[in-house]
């Protein structure tokens, strides 16, 4: 759009500039038919007469014109030219912010895609920790517990002998303050009797 | 009955009374044998004659026993050659009972052991405790537990075997109860190992 404009003041410029040229050119023109005595005098006359016509005034006057004119079809097409630039420019943020947003939005979806299979596959590491976990607490309550049924056999093999010895221990202890040594004195003997033999063969037989 | 290894009673004696005992209680004679000798040898150098001097009822047991006349110097050097062999080689067995035995329970077991073991037979006495009843016996080479305590010991697959009975558990085959006099005879090394 811009362009156009700009085709269109320099096609307005260059009918301008033919104008003022074929204007020249007839005036010119007027001056040649007169005879060649004549023709240095209207020769003369026509340069005071442009002279006179397009004096120093007058050309300043176009030079001003055309100096307004080129400054506001200047200022126009700046004019235009800012507003297309705006508009570019909006129009540019607009599509700059469309396909950033997209390409974010691409972006993000793959990020989340890629969080959620990371996350998937997190789920399903600890799932499977969890089941070789809950496998191997299984194993080690069996083993404790096989452990502690051992440990629970031995005891009360160990309990069970301790207590004939606490059991002997206590009768003993009981039995050994009450009977007199008088009254063992039957036991005793009997005792000795039964192991007479082997003392007399130890004794005979000598140190 | 023959005692062929251990000391002889010689023919000229009876034996000894039940109050001596002990080793001890030959040294304490050979120690009186020896003040008697002394009293009676400052008698004779005294010129006076000699008359009985007066002794202990342990001393007084064993002369009377024996049939002694303690004052022939003969009779005296025969009773010391007496006396100190059986220091050195009268047999001695060291029994331990869970109390302190009394004086006639000691003349009782003495009595028994010098007529069913050795008449020469000399005991020390000690003292366990723990025995619970009973005695443990130590000759030269042997050693007898005769005590309760042994005898729990060898009963004590019944024990256990009633435990289990009253715990519910069934019952395992008990080891079988060796009798006290089987056992009793072990050699004094092994024990002391």
């Amino acid at each position: 759009m811009t362009i156009w404009w700009l085709i269109l003041i320099l096609t307005a410029l260059v009918s301008a500039g033919s104008a003022f040229i074929w204007l020249v050119l007839r005036i010119g023109q007027a001056g040649t038919g007169k005879p060649k005595a004549q023709a240095g005098s209207f020769q003369e006359a026509a340069e005071q007469d442009v002279e006179h016509i397009f004096n120093e005034q007058f050309r300043e006057e176009l030079r001003n014109r055309g100096r307004l004119h080129f400054e506001k079809i200047i200022g126009e097409n700046a004019m235009f030219l800012q507003q297309d630039l705006r508009l570019t420019t909006s129009q540019l943020n607009e599509y700059m912010k469309t396909e950033i947003t997209t390409k974010l939005r691409d972006e993000f979806d793959k990020y989340e895609q890629s969080i959620m299979d990371a996350k998937q596959l997190a789920v399903e590491s600890i799932q499977k920790t969890n089941q070789a976990i809950d496998e191997q607490r299984a194993v080690i309550s069996q083993q404790v517990e096989q452990q502690i049924l051992l440990e629970k056999q031995q005891m009360i093999k160990r309990f069970e002998a301790n207590m004939a010895d606490i059991v002997n221990h206590y009768v003993l202890a009981a039995v050994g303050n009450q009977i007199d040594l008088s009254d063992q004195l039957e036991y005793i003997l009997t005792d000795l009797e039964a192991n007479k033999k082997a003392i007399v063969e130890d004794i005979n037989s000598g140190a | 009955m023959a005692h062929n290894g251990a000391y002889q009673l010689p023919e000229d004696m009876v034996g000894l009374p039940v109050l001596v005992a002990t080793p001890s209680d030959i040294g304490r004679l050979l120690r009186e044998l020896e003040s008697v000798e002394n009293a009676m040898l400052q008698t004779e150098l005294g010129g006076k004659q000699a008359a009985a001097p007066k002794l202990t009822s342990l001393m007084d047991q064993t002369v009377t026993m024996n049939k002694i006349d303690l004052t022939k110097p003969a009779s005296r050097k025969a009773f010391q050659t007496f006396l100190t062999n059986l220091k050195k080689s009268a047999p001695v067995l060291h029994i331990s009972f869970s109390a302190d035995p009394t004086v006639p329970f000691m003349e009782k077991l003495v009595s028994w052991l010098r007529r069913e073991i050795h008449p020469l037979v000399l005991v020390t006495v000690g003292l366990q405790p723990n025995l619970g009843a009973g005695c443990v016996v130590r000759s030269t080479n042997k050693y007898f537990d005769m005590s309760l305590r042994k005898n729990f010991a060898n009963s004590r697959g019944i024990l256990i075997a009633k435990l289990d009975e009253i715990n519910g558990i069934p019952p395992v085959p008990a080891p079988a109860v060796v009798p006290s006099v089987a056992t009793a005879g072990v050699p004094a090394q092994k024990v002391a190992a």
